[in-house]
C-alpha cells in the first residue's frame, strides 16, 4: 500500500468513525443516565438521514439547503426522541432490562415502517454540499473535503459536549443524577426532565449524524439494523456511558474497518467483535470507564 | 394438552397446504421460543444471540447432507450436539458477566457466527446459502414433513418441561430470582447458568434442524440478530413467566407477521404496536394475562360461594 | 475451635475497610459483633464468606483453610448466612424458597428429569415450621410481610445444614414484638441444632439478650472482646460506641 493510499484509507476510516461516533456518543449518554440501551437509537439515526434526504430534495431551489437541512433535521429527531421518551420509555425504568430491550425493539419496527410509509423502499442519495466538496491538497496528497469536514464535526461536538457535561451547571445537574437518581432527587432536580433532556440530547446526536452521513454513502431502510451494531461495539470498547470512551471507540473501530480487510480479509467483518468480546471479558467497563 | 394433541394431529386433514406449512413453521418457533425460554424466563438470562445457535443446528444439518452426504438420521441428530457445544463454548464465556454484558457478549458471538458463515464460502456456501438439500424423498410424501417436524416438537417441549419442572429448574428459578443468595445456598451458580446454556443451545440445534429439513434450505441470516430479537418477541408475546409463553407466542407472532403482511406491507408497524401495547399493560405476555384472569375468575366464585355457605 | 481468622485486611481504593481483624470462635459460642456504622461489619462478613476475597490474612473453619474459596463452596462447608439486605426468592413461594436450599443441601439441584414438585417436602415443611411460616408456604415470598421474610431468610439459610451461622442483622426493620420473637426463635433454633451464631446486629438489647460473647468493631479493626457485662463496663467501648447511640 502506498502512503497515500494509507492516510487516505485512515481518513476515510476515520471520518466514517467520527459519524459513527456522533450516534454511539447519543447511546451512551442515554445508557449512563438513563440505564437504558436504547437498541432503536440506530432507526433514530436512520429517520435522521430521511429527514435530510427529504429537506435537501424539497428545498433543492434554495441554496444551502443541506445546511438548513443540518439545523433543523436534528432538532425534529430531538423533538420525535422527546415524544418517545415521554409517552413510552418513561413507563419502563422501573422494569425489567428485558422490556426496555422489547420496547425499544418495537420502536425499530415502528419507525422502520413509518419511514418505508413515508420515504419508500428506495435507496435515496444527496450530493455533497459546497463548499465542503471537491477535494483538498494536504502535504501533496488529495484528500475528499467533505472526509476532513466529518472528521472537524467530530472533534467540535466532542469537544463541546465534553465542556457542556465539564464546565455548565446543566452537565453538572445531568452528572448527579447519572451519579445516584435518588440523592439528586432529594436535592430537588426535577429526574423526570433530566431524562427528557437527556434523551433528547441523544437523539439529537443521531440526528446530526443521521444528516451528516448521507452526502458519503445512501440513505436506505435497513441502515439501522449496521450501524446499531457499530454503536453497541463502540460504547463495549470505550466503556457503557463514557464520552471519552465512545471518542476513542468509534476511532479504534473506523480504523479497524478501513484496515481489517488488508490484514485478514475474511475474518475483517468478524474482528471489531473479536475485540468486542476480548473486552467484555477482560474489561467490561471499557478501556476509558470506570469499573462499578 | 390432549385437546391441542389432537388438533394438531388432524390438521393436515383440516387445513390448505400452505396453512400446514404455516404451523409447520410456528411448531418450530415454539421449540426455538421454549429452548430460548429455560435461559430467559426462568434462568432470568437475556440473550440477544439465540439465532446464532439455531443457525449452527440447521448448518450442521445441511453441512452433513450436501457436503459428506450423510444418513439423514445421523445430519439431524447431529445438529443439536453440534450446536450444544458451540453453546458451550460461548456460554463459557458469557456467564462470566451479567445482565448488559451478558446480552452483548451473546450477540457479539452470534454475530461471529454470522460472519463465519458469511465469510467461509468454500464451507458454507456463505451468502448464497445452501440450497436443494438432498431431504430424503418419503418426507415429501402427504403431510409426512408436518409429522416429523410435529413429533420432534412434541418430544422436545415434553423433555423442556420436564426439565423446567425439575429440582434443576427449580434451582434455575431461584438463580435468575437472586443469584447471589443462591451462591450462598451452596450452588455453584456460573456452572448452573452454563448448563441452561448449553440445553438451551441443544434445542435450539434441534429447532434449527427441523427448520432446515423444512424449508430445504440454509441462509446466513438464520443467525442473524433480527432472528434473535424474533425469538425474544416469541416468548415476550406469549408470556416468559410461563412454560406455555413461547408456545402461544409463536402462533400469534407467525399469524401476525404472515395475515397482516398479506394486507399491508407496513406489518412490522402493526407488531410494533402490540409489542408496546403488551410491555405497558400485559407485562406477562398473553399467557400470563390469560392465567391471571382466570385466577381472580376462581377466587372470586370461590368467595362466592363462601359467602352463600355463610 | 470451629472458626478462625488471622489479619484479616481488606482496603476499598485509599479506604482500610477491615484491617488486621484476628477472631477465635468456640463451637457453640454465640457471638456478636458490633460497631457504628461504617466500622466494617458487613465487609467483614463478606470476607468471611467468601463473598469479597481478602487482601491479606486467612479464614479456617474446622481447621482448613477457606481464604479465597468461592461462596457456595464455604457454604457447602457447612457455613450459612443471611444478608442485611433482604434476600430471598420473591417470585417463588416460601415453600419453593426453602425447597431449593433443600435440593442443594441434599446434592439433588442438577437433577433435570426428575418432577420436583413432590419432592422433599418432608424436610422443607419441617423447617418452614421450625421459623413459623408453614402457614404461609404457598405465599410468594415477595408477598410476605418483612418480619416473615427475615424469617424466611433464617429458613433458607438453616436448609443447608450449616453448622457455622452468620447473621447480618437478623431483626432490623422487625417491630419491638417481632424482635423479641425472632431472638427467642434464634435462640432456640441455635441451642437445638448445636450451631455457632456469629451475627451483627445494632439492637442492643438483641446483643445482651443472646450473646456469650460480643467483638467491637471499630474502623474496621476489633477494638474490644470480651461478654456483654464487660462490654457494658468498658469506657472505650462506652465512649465510642454506645454513647454514640445514646446521643
Amino acid at each position: 500500500m502506498t502512503i497515500e493510499a494509507f492516510i487516505g484509507q485512515a481518513l476515510s476510516g476515520i471520518s466514517v468513525g467520527m459519524v459513527l461516533f456522533l450516534i454511539a456518543a447519543g447511546l451512551s449518554i442515554i445508557f449512563g443516565t438513563l440505564k437504558v440501551l436504547n437498541l432503536a437509537h440506530g432507526t433514530i439515526y436512520m429517520v435522521g438521514g430521511f429527514l435530510c434526504y427529504i429537506l435537501t430534495s424539497k428545498l433543492a431551489h434554495i441554496p444551502g439547503a443541506f445546511w438548513w437541512a443540518l439545523l433543523f433535521a436534528p432538532i425534529a429527531v430531538a423533538l420525535i426522541g422527546g415524544v418517545i421518551e415521554v409517552l413510552l420509555l418513561r413507563r419502563i425504568y422501573s422494569q425489567e432490562m428485558l422490556y426496555q430491550y422489547i420496547l425499544t425493539f418495537a420502536l425499530i419496527l415502528i419507525l422502520g415502517d413509518t419511514c418505508k410509509f413515508f420515504f419508500g423502499v428506495g435507496y435515496q442519495t444527496v450530493s455533497v454540499p459546497w463548499p465542503v466538496n471537491g477535494n483538498i491538497a494536504l502535504w501533496g496528497l488529495s484528500f475528499p473535503t467533505y472526509n476532513l469536514f466529518l472528521i472537524g464535526c467530530g472533534i467540535v461536538v466532542f469537544l463541546g459536549l465534553s465542556a457542556l457535561m465539564r464546565y455548565t451547571s446543566l452537565g453538572s445537574i445531568v452528572r448527579a443524577v447519572t451519579h445516584n437518581r435518588e440523592t439528586a432527587n432529594a436535592l430537588g432536580i426535577n429526574v423526570p426532565r433530566v431524562y427528557t433532556g437527556v434523551f433528547m440530547l441523544g437523539s439529537y446526536l443521531a440526528g446530526l449524524a443521521g444528516t451528516l452521513m448521507p452526502p458519503m454513502s445512501v440513505v436506505a431502510l435497513g441502515s439501522d439494523m449496521a450501524v446499531i451494531i457499530e454503536c453497541f461495539i463502540i460504547v463495549v470498547i470505550g466503556g457503557l456511558g463514557s464520552l471519552p470512551g465512545a471518542f476513542l471507540g468509534a476511532i479504534i473501530l473506523g480504523l479497524l474497518n478501513a484496515f481489517g480487510i488488508y490484514i485478514i480479509p475474511k475474518l475483517a467483518l468478524a474482528f471489531p467483535f473479536m475485540l468486542m468480546i476480548v473486552i467484555l471479558i477482560i474489561r467490561p467497563w471499557g478501556l476509558l470507564g470506570k469499573p462499578e | 394438552m390432549i385437546l391441542v394433541s389432537l388438533v394438531l394431529l388432524i390438521v393436515p386433514f383440516v387445513f390448505s397446504r400452505s396453512m400446514v406449512s404455516l404451523i409447520n413453521e410456528m411448531l418450530i418457533m415454539a421449540l426455538a421460543g421454549c429452548a430460548l425460554n429455560l435461559m430467559l424466563g426462568y434462568g432470568g438470562m437475556v440473550s440477544f444471540g439465540p439465532a446464532g445457535l439455531y443457525a449452527v443446528g440447521a448448518y450442521a444439518t445441511a453441512i452433513l447432507l450436501t457436503r459428506y452426504g450423510a444418513p439423514f438420521i445421523v445430519a439431524v441428530l447431529a445438529a443439536p450436539v453440534v450446536a450444544a457445544i458451540v453453546g458451550a463454548i460461548v456460554g463459557w464465556f458469557c456467564v462470566r458477566r451479567s445482565a448488559v454484558y451478558f446480552a452483548l457478549l451473546t450477540l457479539a458471538f452470534a454475530q461471529i457466527i454470522w460472519t463465519i458463515i458469511f465469510e467461509w464460502y468454500d464451507f458454507t456456501n456463505g451468502d448464497n446459502g445452501i440450497v436443494s438439500i438432498p431431504i430424503p424423498e418419503v418426507l415429501y410424501v402427504g403431510s409426512n414433513i408436518y409429522y416429523f417436524s410435529l413429533a420432534i416438537v412434541a418430544v422436545c417441549i415434553f423433555v423442556l418441561w420436564r426439565i423446567v419442572n425439575s429440582p434443576f429448574g427449580a434451582t434455575l428459578q431461584a438463580i435468575r430470582e437472586n443469584p447471589m443468595r443462591t451462591e450462598f445456598i451452596a450452588v455453584p451458580v456460573r456452572r448452573y447458568q452454563l448448563a441452561a446454556f448449553v440445553i438451551s443451545s441443544f434445542f435450539l440445534g434441534i429447532a434449527g434442524s427441523l427448520f432446515c429439513v423444512f424449508a430445504g434450505s440454509v441462509f446466513p441470516d438464520y443467525a442473524h440478530w433480527v432472528k434473535s430479537t424474533d425469538m425474544l418477541v416469541v416468548c415476550l408475546l406469549g408470556g416468559i413467566y410461563n412454560f406455555a409463553g413461547p408456545i402461544v407466542g409463536s402462533g400469534v407472532y407467525i399469524l401476525i407477521s404472515k395475515v397482516i403482511s398479506k394486507n399491508t406491507t407496513y406489518w412490522m408497524f402493526f407488531l410494533g404496536i402490540i409489542i408496546v401495547f403488551l410491555v405497558l399493560y400485559m407485562r406477562n405476555g398473553m399467557v400470563g394475562f390469560a392465567a391471571e384472569k382466570i385466577f381472580r375468575f376462581r377466587n372470586k366464585l370461590g368467595a362466592g360461594n363462601g359467602e352463600g355457605k355463610s | 475451635m470451629i472458626f478462625e481468622t488471622q489479619h484479616l485486611t481488606k482496603k476499598f481504593g485509599g479506604l482500610t475497610a477491615t484491617s488486621d481483624v484476628s477472631l477465635q470462635i468456640e463451637k457453640g459460642e454465640l457471638v456478636s459483633i458490633i460497631g457504628p456504622n461504617g466500622a466494617g461489619k458487613t465487609t467483614l462478613f463478606n470476607l468471611l464468606t467468601g463473598h469479597i476475597k481478602p487482601d491479606e490474612g486467612k479464614v479456617y473453619f474446622q481447621g482448613r483453610e477457606i481464604t479465597g474459596l468461592p461462596p457456595h463452596a464455604i457454604s457447602r462447608m457447612g457455613i450459612g448466612r443471611s444478608f442485611q439486605r433482604l434476600n430471598i426468592f420473591p417470585r417463588l413461594t416460601t415453600f419453593e424458597n426453602v425447597q431449593v436450599a433443600v435440593f442443594s443441601a441434599q446434592g439433588k439441584s442438577h437433577q433435570l428429569f426428575t418432577s420436583a414438585k413432590k419432592m422433599v417436602r418432608k424436610e422443607t415443611e419441617t423447617i418452614l415450621e421450625s421459623v413459623g411460616l408453614l402457614g404461609k408456604k404457598d405465599t410468594k415470598g415477595g408477598l410476605l410481610a418483612h418480619g416473615d421474610q427475615k424469617r424466611l431468610e433464617l429458613g433458607i439459610a438453616l436448609s443447608v445444614h450449616p453448622s457455622l451461622l452468620l447473621l447480618d442483622e437478623p431483626t432490623q426493620g422487625m417491630s419491638p414484638q417481632e424482635t423479641v420473637e425472632t431472638t427467642v426463635l434464634i435462640q432456640k433454633l441455635v441451642k437445638e441444632r448445636g450451631l455457632t451464631l456469629i451475627f451483627v446486629e445494632h439492637d442492643m438489647s438483641v446483643v445482651f439478650g443472646i450473646s456469650d460473647n460480643i467483638r467491637v468493631l471499630h474502623q474496621g479493626k476489633v477494638i474490644f472482646s470480651g461478654k456483654p457485662e464487660e462490654v457494658r463496663r468498658n469506657e472505650e467501648v462506652q465512649r465510642i460506641y454506645l454513647g454514640e447511640e445514646n446521643k
